[in-house]
């Protein structure tokens, strides 16, 4: 009985006619995983968004590379990915939780996606990418911690002003 | 936050915007032509958001702070130049002093901020002739600015 394993414990406790939640105080330690907190999901949508942010711009200069223009969104670039380098910074997650390589969560409604293969990105798709996203910043600060809300309050000015880079 | 810490927020944006217009009368008689229309539309849009903070401190019961007779110049303003790196460090200032704005608790108040940090950004941006990719926030090390040369300028505004 001593040598049992945690895995055969709710049989045990079943047996002994309680749950687990009766013996222990606390997160019941049985019942799985918790589930992830919103901060943690907020900085996993912003993430995908900033990836696909990127993606566009990435799209954007490879048609377009050694004019002043593509010089200008390779400058714009470079920000998406200091923004990104910061949220991805602030994300922990618990032991087993998938975080490395590509975010999996996509953002609605900003970046509108990752484009797809081939496709051609104009100035007026990144304008518009990019308030999108400034507004879904807005949103989400709302109900972040402090911390996470200022840091999104200043991606989203960053954003608008790459709207007046963009010629918006 | 609680509601002293609401007061305390609006007050440092308050003092911002108070040094803006301040600032911005310096600036503005420096400029000339379309740099001067800038500076004068900034500084009454300035003013408003001093009128309206102010308002907002009045309703939660506490007294605005005043502007102060004179404000130190962080650099000698004496020409066009100056002036305009003037402005931008102006904006600066009230780009970061609205962030403490969006830390607060209340959901509203945190969006005022976050919408004033935009606006104040993109007048910095417009004044500096670059973009930051942390605008507001000094924590960040190896902030880059983002340099737009004039054909480029008139590069993405021409194409769609």
């Amino acid at each position: 009985m001593l040598l049992a394993s945690a895995a055969a414990l709710p049989l045990l406790l079943g047996a002994a006619g309680c749950r687990s939640s009766d013996v222990f105080t606390g997160p019941d330690p049985l019942a799985g995983r918790p589930p992830l907190g919103h901060d943690v999901l907020t900085l996993q949508a912003v993430i995908a968004a900033e990836e696909n942010m990127i993606d566009l711009y990435q799209l954007a200069i490879s048609g377009d590379s050694g004019t002043s223009r593509a010089r200008t969104l390779r400058s714009l670039l470079g920000q998406h990915q200091q923004h990104l380098v910061q949220l991805k910074a602030r994300l922990i997650l618990p032991r087993g939780v998938r975080g490395d390589g590509r975010s999996p969560h996509a953002r609605g409604g900003s970046g509108g996606g990752r484009p797809p293969r081939g496709s051609t990105v104009s100035i007026a798709r990144l304008r518009a990418a990019e308030r999108a996203s400034a507004a879904d910043l807005v949103r989400r600060l709302a109900t972040a911690p402090p911390a996470l809300a200022q840091l999104l309050a200043s991606i989203a000015a960053s954003d608008a002003t790459h709207v007046t880079a963009l010629g918006g | 936050m609680a509601s002293t810490g609401v007061v305390a927020a609006l007050q440092a944006a308050l003092a911002a915007e108070n040094a803006a217009v301040f600032g911005y009368g310096v600036a503005g008689a420096h400029l000339t032509g379309s740099s001067q229309a800038a500076a004068e539309q900034d500084w009454t849009g300035h003013n408003q958001a001093r009128d309206a903070l102010a308002a907002m401190i009045s309703a939660r019961g506490a007294v605005p702070a005043a502007a102060q007779a004179y404000y130190q110049l962080p650099f000698r303003v004496h020409d066009a130049s100056s002036a305009i790196r003037l402005a931008a460090y102006l904006e600066d200032g009230v780009t970061r002093a609205y962030l403490g704005l969006v830390a607060v608790s209340d959901q509203r108040l945190r969006r005022f901020g976050a919408l004033a940090m935009q606006d104040a950004a993109q007048q910095a941006a417009s004044w500096r002739g670059s973009t930051l990719a942390f605008p507001g926030l000094s924590l960040l090390a190896g902030q880059a600015f983002v340099t737009l040369a004039p054909e480029a300028k008139a590069e993405l505004a021409g194409t769609g």
